[in-house]
């Protein structure tokens, strides 16, 4: 192959997702036009478009946006605290883990959309329920990968460390809580992907009157504004992309040896 | 500094009770200053023994001493005199070069302006000018030794353990490894005990060969090595070399015979 047959297969492989989702919102558009599709069921994606505007133009996106992304952060940053808190300390002290572990082993696998009852109960439907409940199933994963990391931290750098002179202190601050670092980005994956989910589950119940994307979700569809239930599954997917996608740019700032480990 | 081992035995506790002793009685005085190659079979328990002297593992019986020769025999804790560099080198990878070999001295509180200094003369001095800031896994695995190295030398301890350290290294930078470490030795003279499976490379750096004999690790003989220091590359097809290697590998086939016949046994009783 020559050169420049490379160059525009390199350039054609790096267009072809681009290419690819055109082609698919085009076919949608064509599909609805061609059969005539009632918008209640198959809005088109120019309308959709359009509702996306307006919800912009008249604040409402932005509003009930707002609302979700700050219950996303509070909810995710209490659990990041306590997860990876918690989940060094079970590492480095067998009582703690001791006391901890029955505790997660029986409360992780507990389904957490089945505590909304409970928690509307005691919190009403208010913020404090909205970010319980996130924060709650974003815990788990943090803290199980947290205390994963330290565990699995390498003997070897631990007994090289030990004979550079590192006491104790030394041995967990600099060798096992740096080497915890990729398992416990792992963990904070996960959890920004449930908290995300929670929070916007948590929406739905919370009833009228209140902001946040799950509520516009579920009364667009209540009254059968098939093009905005689009439009707000949009704006979710798209802000799902990019958290993660920071998540991952953070994750290359702070720890750029973990990108560059496995070159040899 | 002397390394006096006496009657040093460990035992690896099994899941059942089939304990493995991988030192049986180990006795032997390792004179300052001296290179002291320890060869065997893999499983002979030398890696035991140099984590032993350095403090890094427990004697299951026996004793370590360190002796200072200056200083009227006054015995020395175990691991201070001392400093290891590891077969799978156990860079740290989240700290840059400079900032691994300036470990030891960060551990002792030495300021960051004054651990940086020496360790950019350190790096200078293995090669490695310029990559300072580099991370582990950017650098190539003789890069990598020489960082190891020279975090190591750092410390400018008088014994140096070394366990296989160029056993993972392919054989042009493993040849450049080995005059380096020739180099460092002849312009410090510190006592170096360097555990290895490789014949030629045990002859060529050592002044004495401890061939050890297969699982429990006993002294199977200490070959002398006369060879002439500065040691070089070349001598390697005299005769001298020759006859030293002829016999160490004598030695050293029946104890991986035997060592391979124990396996064996061991996977058959497995069966």
């Amino acid at each position: 192959m020559t050169a420049r047959n490379a160059d525009t297969s390199g350039l054609l492989e790096r267009l072809l997702p681009s290419i690819v989702i055109a082609v698919f919102i085009l076919g949608w558009e064509l599909l609805v036009r061609w059969r005539g599709i009632a918008p209640i069921f198959l809005p088109s994606p120019s309308s959709i478009a359009e509702y996306l505007m307006r919800m912009i133009v008249d604040g409402s996106l932005g509003l009930n946006l707002g609302a979700t992304l700050v219950r996303i952060f509070v909810g995710f940053g209490l659990a990041a605290v306590a997860g990876v808190t918690l989940g060094i300390l079970m590492g480095m002290s067998r009582i703690v883990a001791r006391v901890a572990n029955p505790w997660i082993a029986a409360l992780y696998p507990l389904p957490k959309v089945a505590l909304i009852p409970l928690l509307v109960i005691w919190l009403g439907t208010g913020e404090a329920y909205k970010i319980v409940i996130s924060a709650v199933t974003a815990f788990f994963p943090i803290v199980i990968s947290s205390y994963a990391g330290i565990r699995q931290a390498d003997r070897g750098l631990i007994k090289a460390a030990k004979d550079l002179g590192a006491n104790r202190r030394q041995v967990q601050l600099k060798v096992v809580i740096p080497a915890a670092i990729p398992s416990i980005f792992a963990g904070l994956h996960l959890g920004m992907g449930v908290t995300i989910i929670l929070v916007v589950a948590a929406e739905m119940i919370g009833g009228a009157g209140h902001l946040g994307m799950g509520n516009l979700l579920i009364t667009a569809g209540q009254v059968m504004e098939t093009e905005k239930v689009f439009a707000s599954l949009v704006v979710l997917a798209v802000v799902g992309a990019v958290v993660i996608k920071s998540q991952q740019w953070i994750d290359r700032k702070v720890a750029p040896w973990m990108t560059v480990r496995d070159e040899y | 500094m002397d390394v006096i081992v006496e009657d040093v035995t460990k035992v690896w506790p099994g899941r059942h009770d089939d304990d493995v002793i991988a030192l049986d009685k180990f006795s032997y005085r390792f004179a300052s200053g001296r290179f002291s190659c320890l060869l065997g079979p893999s499983g002979c328990g030398k890696s035991t023994l140099v984590q032993i002297v350095g403090g890094l593992e427990r004697a299951t019986s026996g004793t370590v001493r360190i002796v200072d020769t200056q200083q009227a025999g006054t015995p020395r804790p175990l691991g201070a005199d001392s400093v290891m560099v590891w077969q799978n080198l156990n860079l740290f990878p989240w700290r840059s070069v400079i900032n691994n070999v300036a470990f030891g001295l960060e551990m002792q509180g030495v300021p960051k302006g004054q651990r940086h200094h020496r360790a950019k003369a350190l790096i200078a001095s293995v090669g490695l000018r310029g990559f300072e800031h580099h991370l582990p896994g950017q650098l190539s695995g003789g890069m990598r030794q020489r960082v190891a190295l020279a975090r190591a030398l750092i410390l400018e301890r008088p014994i140096l353990l070394m366990d296989e350290p160029f056993g993972a290294l392919d054989a042009q930078t493993k040849i450049v490894m080995q005059e380096e470490l020739l180099r460092i030795f002849d312009e410090t003279r510190k006592t170096i005990l360097f555990v290895t499976h490789a014949i030629e490379e045990a002859i060529l750096l050592g002044d004495e060969v401890i061939v050890m004999t297969a699982r429990p690790g006993r002294i199977k003989e200490i070959i002398k090595v006369d060879l002439p220091r500065p040691r070089s590359l070349e001598m390697v097809n005299s005769k001298a070399f020759g006859e030293l290697f002829d016999r160490a590998f004598h030695l050293i086939r029946e104890e991986v015979m035997r060592s391979m016949a124990q396996q064996a046994r061991a996977l058959e009783e497995q069966q």
